[in-house]
């Protein structure tokens, strides 16, 4: 174990290396040490600093929902009696509450199974309705991968798509953006809040645009509902993807918003009884959706207090971390973002030997999706992230439940061992001794 | 044509016959109808649930509805300015099987209007008898009509995204009114309907 642990430090260090075999054997070596095992008896699970992967369901969503698990179990959709009835007016109440938080109608809210049900639903749902007459869709290099997967499959269908760069900062060239839309453009989407890196993508000026030239406008705003104030109307949003475990609600649910006027068409996914206006046949599960009414509502009336309690939480963490640390960068635009998702690059330190010696704190180096495959995110490589930052980056998600304490912790323990691994490193030797690594020319054995 | 939706046929028919002339509900046509309000108005959004909810109470709103109707045809009758146009205006259908019909109807009138006095022979048609409770009478324009009839109220909306085969230039036969410059428009009739009188008869919810 340990002089596993030693090679990986050490091959970890030398990343940048050209050779893909070492480059091979070093994630090999990498994913035998963080494969998942049970925590032994009287250890202690580590701290949790992972937000944007998921929330913890907040007890007051529980206990909204716990009586449509047990005691109203009717069917939303059965009109005949009093079960179906009483059920029917929570998954009512539960879609008000949703539409409230994002300042829409009732009407325009579709429960669905999660964000990714959204995203698909919405990406294919409104090309393939309107695909006799146009043929392209446009959206960025750093979407979420249910998007782009997507994207992909209307690709293989005939779909000419555009995966529009980004700025270095994470953000959206406008311009680009506009001169990227063509008369046969039906929609466009980017997502509001960035899932690895935190920008937060300027949705209204985009959504002016769109609306102007008539192309349809998607957000995922998986990250962002509930953490910032959104009205879909000032942001002229005609789809909007939602998540219910991203906001402290259950998992398994999410909704989509889909605007009435100007009337968004799509072809539905899923066929069947119709319910969900014949956009997504299927019972609505009731207690989820009581939840992710639950969760909105929380949402609601926390947003303010959440946003600058995480805002400072953030601050003291990144404070923190950049004045004992040189030569950390933040990836992302440092204005235009969600506070609580901080992704920091710790130069000449792999991330994964990082993370492990972080391990009583539970962190990840990007998107949970892409976090088994070792490889560097896309996101982080399509905002021009040298590959070696790539590999040392680790994303800090800071939610309502995070405390101070936490925070101190995370931040001196990241802290002491950023400077153990460094002093280990190699190339941190190399960098103090005043050689330039890029001049450096790696041979291979 | 089965004998249900012959009969339904006939009694659709009778109520617009009702519609037209203004005249009072009749007694009799009243028993004859009630048992098939919860059919004819099976779509309707407000009164879904019609069997549990007091005869008297749809009737009233399906009166209400219809004078509101009767009022609407009045004051398109008035727009083109006399009560009852001579100008026709042809039209032609393209039914499910594909075959063409030729037919014209009165300025002023609706879609609807047209192929029930013509008595045209499309399945299903205008189950709701133009009340926006149903997706029955949901037509494919050309674009350039499509376009040419400017913009959709909320509930022809909310109608026609129930409908069967939905395109971006469907609309509901009974919202749209014939005037000179529809001359010789091509409406196509979609494959088929959603008909909420035949899901009832598939039986309780899922």
């Amino acid at each position: 174990m340990m002089r596993k642990t030693v090679t990986t430090k050490l091959l970890g260090s030398m990343r940048g290396f050209p050779s893909h075999r070492m480059n091979y054997a070093v994630n090999a070596v990498a994913r035998e040490l963080i494969k998942s095992r049970e925590l032994e008896k009287d250890e202690l699970r580590p701290l949790y600093m992972d937000f944007q992967a998921t929330t913890p369901m907040d007890p007051r969503v529980l206990d909204a929902m716990l009586p449509y698990q047990v005691n109203y179990y009717g069917n939303p959709h059965s009109r005949t009696h009093a079960y179906g009835w009483e059920s029917e007016s929570a998954m009512e109440k539960a879609r008000k509450q949703v539409a409230d938080l994002i300042a829409a109608d009732p009407r325009e809210i579709v429960f669905t199974s999660g964000a990714t049900e959204s995203n698909n639903m919405s990406i294919k749902g409104v090309a393939r309705f309107y695909k006799s007459k146009k043929k392209h869709v446009i959206t960025t290099q750093t979407e979420h991968k249910c998007v782009l997967d997507s994207c992909r499959v209307l690709e293989a269908e005939g779909f000419d798509i555009t995966y529009l760069p980004v700025k270095t900062n994470g953000l959206v060239d406008l311009q680009l953006l506009e001169e990227t839309i063509r008369q046969d453009t039906s929609l466009v989407s980017v997502m509001t809040v960035n899932n690895e890196i935190g920008v937060r993508q300027p949705v209204e000026d985009i959504g002016r645009i769109c609306r102007s030239r008539n192309v349809f406008f998607h957000t995922d705003a998986a990250q962002a509902v509930g953490k910032i104030p959104i009205n879909v109307s000032d942001w002229k949003v005609d789809l909007m993807s939602i998540s219910g475990h991203k906001i402290y609600g259950p998992k398994g649910v999410g909704a989509l918003y889909v605007r009435r006027r100007p009337r968004v068409r799509m072809e539905p996914l899923q066929n069947g009884g119709g319910q969900e206006r014949g956009l997504r046949s299927g019972t609505v599960p009731t207690p989820l959706a009581v939840g992710l009414g639950a969760a909105c509502d929380i949402a609601q009336q926390e947003l303010e207090y959440d946003h600058s309690r995480v805002s400072m939480l953030a601050n003291r963490l990144v404070r923190k971390i950049m004045s004992e640390i040189p030569d950390v960068v933040m990836n992302g635009d440092p204005e235009q973002r969600y506070p609580g998702c901080i992704n920091l690059s710790f130069a000449y330190v792999e991330g994964e030997s990082l993370l492990m010696a972080l391990k009583d704190v539970a962190l990840s180096s990007g998107s949970a999706c892409t976090s088994a495959s070792l490889e560097p995110s896309y996101v982080l490589r399509a905002i021009g992230t040298d590959e070696d930052l790539a590999h040392s980056s680790i994303r800090f998600g800071i939610g309502r439940f995070s405390t101070e304490a936490e925070v101190d912790y995370t931040a001196d323990k990241c802290i002491q061992q950023v400077k153990r691994l460094r002093e280990m490193s190699p190339l941190w030797e190399m960098v103090q001794e005043g050689i330039d690594l890029k001049s450096i020319k790696w041979t291979q054995h | 044509m089965s004998v249900a939706s012959a009969s339904i046929q006939f009694f659709t028919r009778l109520l617009r016959y009702r519609t037209k002339c203004a005249v009072p509900f009749h007694a009799a046509s009243r028993i004859l109808i009630s048992p098939y309000l919860p059919q004819v108005f099976g779509g309707n959004k407000v009164l879904l649930g019609t069997c549990a909810q007091p005869l008297r109470q749809s009737r009233q709103q399906m009166a209400h509805r219809q004078q509101s109707w009767g009022q609407i045809c009045r004051d398109r009758l008035a727009e083109t300015g006399s009560l009852r146009s001579e100008e026709k205006v042809t039209v032609y259908f393209i039914n499910r099987d594909g075959r063409k019909i030729t037919t014209s109807s009165a300025k002023g009138d609706s879609l609807l209007d047209l192929v029930v006095e013509q008595n045209l022979d499309i399945e299903g048609f205008g189950a709701c008898e133009g009340t926006l409770a149903c997706s029955t009478c949901h037509v494919i324009l050309d674009q350039k009509v499509y376009n040419q009839l400017g913009p959709i109220t909320d509930e022809e909306n909310d109608m026609l995204d129930l409908a069967f085969g939905l395109t971006d230039t469907s609309r509901l036969g009974c919202q749209v009114c014939l005037s000179r410059d529809l001359e010789g428009i091509t409406v196509r009739v979609p494959d088929g309907v959603n008909d909420m009188r035949r899901s009832d008869d598939a039986g309780p919810t899922l």
